[in-house]
C-alpha cells in the first residue's frame, strides 16, 4: 500500500505561543522621541478650560493678597480651586497600586510558569523520547493515515496539555519543516528518516490549571530556545518564530 | 330645494382641495430637486471659544541648542524606524520562505495532505485579539461603577 512505500515518517508538531500581555520597554531613542512629541504638542496647543480657570484663580489670589479689603467678599463662599482639584486627583492616583511588570516567576526564573516574561512570546517545549534519547522538543505526534497534519499537531498538543486547551491554530498550512535521517543502524530502504511539520497556534486562555501535564514542560522565549533545542532543529524553528 | 347648495359646495371644495394638493406636490418636487445639505463634520469646525486671545500659551522661545537637539533627534529617529522596518520585512520574508519550503516537502510526500494544507481555514478570520497593556491585569480588581451616556449628534440628510 502507499503508506508502506513511503520512506519518510511524518510527524506533526505544534508550536504553541503565549502572546505578550504587557508592552515591551521603550528604547532610548523611542523615549526621547516620545518626550519631544509631547513637548511639541504642548507648545502648539492653547490653554484648556481647566488651565484658564487655574490662571484666573491665581490672579484673583494675587489681587486678594495685594488688596486687603477683599476679605468681606470671600466670607460665606467655599470655592473649590482648580489647584485643590489637581491635588485631590494626584492623591487618588498615588493610592492606586498597579500589578508589577516583573512578576515573581521572573525573579525565580521559574521556566514552567506562564507568568514569566510578560512582554514576550513564550513557546511550549516538552521532553519527548525519540529513539532512545530524551530530547526537549516542540510537542509532536506521528501522523496516522486518515487525518490531516493539522489534526496530528492538535492531537500532539492535546496529549501533552489535555483536551481543555483553547488555542487558535493559524491556518491549515505548516509553517516549517525539519527533516532528519535515522542513524545508520535503524535506517532501511523503507524507513529513511522523518519529516516534522510545524504548525503555529496562539494560546487563548491564560490559565492552564485544568490542563493535565503529562510530561516535563517548559515555556521559553525565542532567545532561550537555544538552551534546549539542538542546533539544526533550532535553525528551522527560528525561521518561523517572530520575536 | 336643499339639494343644489350642498352640491355646489362639494364641487367647489373638491376643486379647491385638488388645487391645494397640486401646489403641495409642486413644492415637494422643488425641495427634492434642491441638492441635499452636507452633513457638517464636527471635528473640522473649531468652536469659536477656543480662538480667543487669552487662550494663547505664553512660553519662552526656543534656544538654538534646543532646536539643534531636536533636529538631530528626529534624524536618529528616522534611522531607527528604517532599521526596524527592514528587520520586520526580513522576518516576514523568512517566515514566508519557511512556509513555502514546508509546503514543497509536503507535496513531495503526499498530494492529498498537500491539498488539505492549502485549503482556506474558515474559522481563522475574523481574528480578534486584545493588545498588550502597560501593566498586567490586577487580580481581584473592582473597577468603579458608572454610566456612559452617548451625546453624539446624529445628522440626517
Amino acid at each position: 500500500s502507499a503508506a508502506a512505500q513511503r520512506p519518510w515518517k511524518l510527524f506533526g508538531a505544534m508550536c504553541l505561543l503565549r502572546l505578550p500581555r504587557i508592552t515591551q520597554p521603550l528604547e532610548k531613542v523611542e523615549e526621547a522621541m516620545a518626550a519631544l512629541m509631547e513637548q511639541i504638542e504642548l507648545e502648539k496647543s492653547h490653554y484648556s478650560d481647566h488651565e484658564v480657570r487655574k490662571l484666573e484663580e491665581e490672579e484673583q489670589l494675587k489681587k486678594k493678597k495685594e488688596s486687603l479689603y477683599d476679605e468681606d467678599e470671600a466670607l460665606g463662599k467655599t470655592v473649590i480651586m482648580a489647584q485643590d482639584l489637581e491635588e485631590k486627583w494626584e492623591q487618588k492616583f498615588l493610592q492606586f497600586k498597579a500589578a508589577p511588570r516583573i512578576t515573581d516567576a521572573d525573579k525565580n526564573n521559574d521556566r514552567t510558569s506562564l507568568n514569566r516574561k510578560l512582554d514576550s512570546n513564550l513557546t511550549l517545549l516538552v521532553k519527548q523520547k525519540i529513539g532512545n534519547q530524551e530530547l526537549w522538543l516542540l510537542p509532536q505526534a506521528e501522523w496516522q493515515p486518515g487525518e490531516t497534519l493539522r489534526s496530528t499537531a492538535e492531537r500532539a498538543m492535546a496529549t501533552f496539555l489535555g483536551d481543555h486547551i483553547q488555542a487558535k491554530v493559524l491556518g491549515n498550512a505548516p509553517y516549517g519543516i525539519y527533516k532528519y535521517k535515522f542513524p545508520r543502524a535503524i535506517r532501511t530502504e523503507n524507513n529513511v528518516g522523518a519529516k516534522v511539520f510545524f504548525f503555529k497556534a496562539f494560546l487563548q486562555s491564560s490559565d492552564l490549571s485544568q490542563a493535565e501535564l503529562k510530561a516535563d514542560h517548559l515555556w521559553v522565549t525565542k532567545k532561550e530556545l537555544g538552551d534546549y533545542l539542538k542546533s539544526e532543529y533550532l535553525k528551522k524553528v527560528n525561521r518561523f518564530l517572530l520575536d | 330645494p336643499c339639494r343644489a347648495q350642498p352640491k355646489k359646495k362639494k364641487k367647489v371644495d373638491v376643486k379647491k382641495e385638488q388645487a391645494q394638493k397640486e401646489r403641495m406636490k409642486k413644492k415637494l418636487k422643488k425641495l427634492e430637486k434642491a441638492a441635499p445639505e452636507l452633513i457638517p463634520i464636527e471635528d473640522f469646525i473649531t468652536p469659536l471659544k477656543y480662538s480667543e486671545s487669552n487662550r494663547v500659551r505664553s512660553l519662552p522661545p526656543l534656544s538654538p541648542e534646543e532646536s539643534e537637539r531636536r533636529v538631530l533627534l528626529m534624524k536618529k529617529w528616522c534611522l531607527f524606524k528604517q532599521k526596524q522596518d527592514e528587520a520586520e520585512k526580513k522576518a516576514i520574508k523568512a517566515l514566508v520562505e519557511s512556509q513555502q519550503e514546508a509546503l514543497k516537502e509536503l507535496r513531495l510526500e503526499s498530494e492529498e495532505l498537500y491539498q488539505a494544507a492549502i485549503r482556506r481555514d474558515e474559522g481563522l478570520f475574523p481574528f480578534e485579539r486584545d493588545g498588550p497593556s502597560y501593566t498586567p491585569p490586577l487580580p481581584g480588581y473592582d473597577p468603579p461603577e458608572g454610566k456612559c451616556v452617548d451625546i453624539t449628534k446624529v445628522y440626517t440628510q
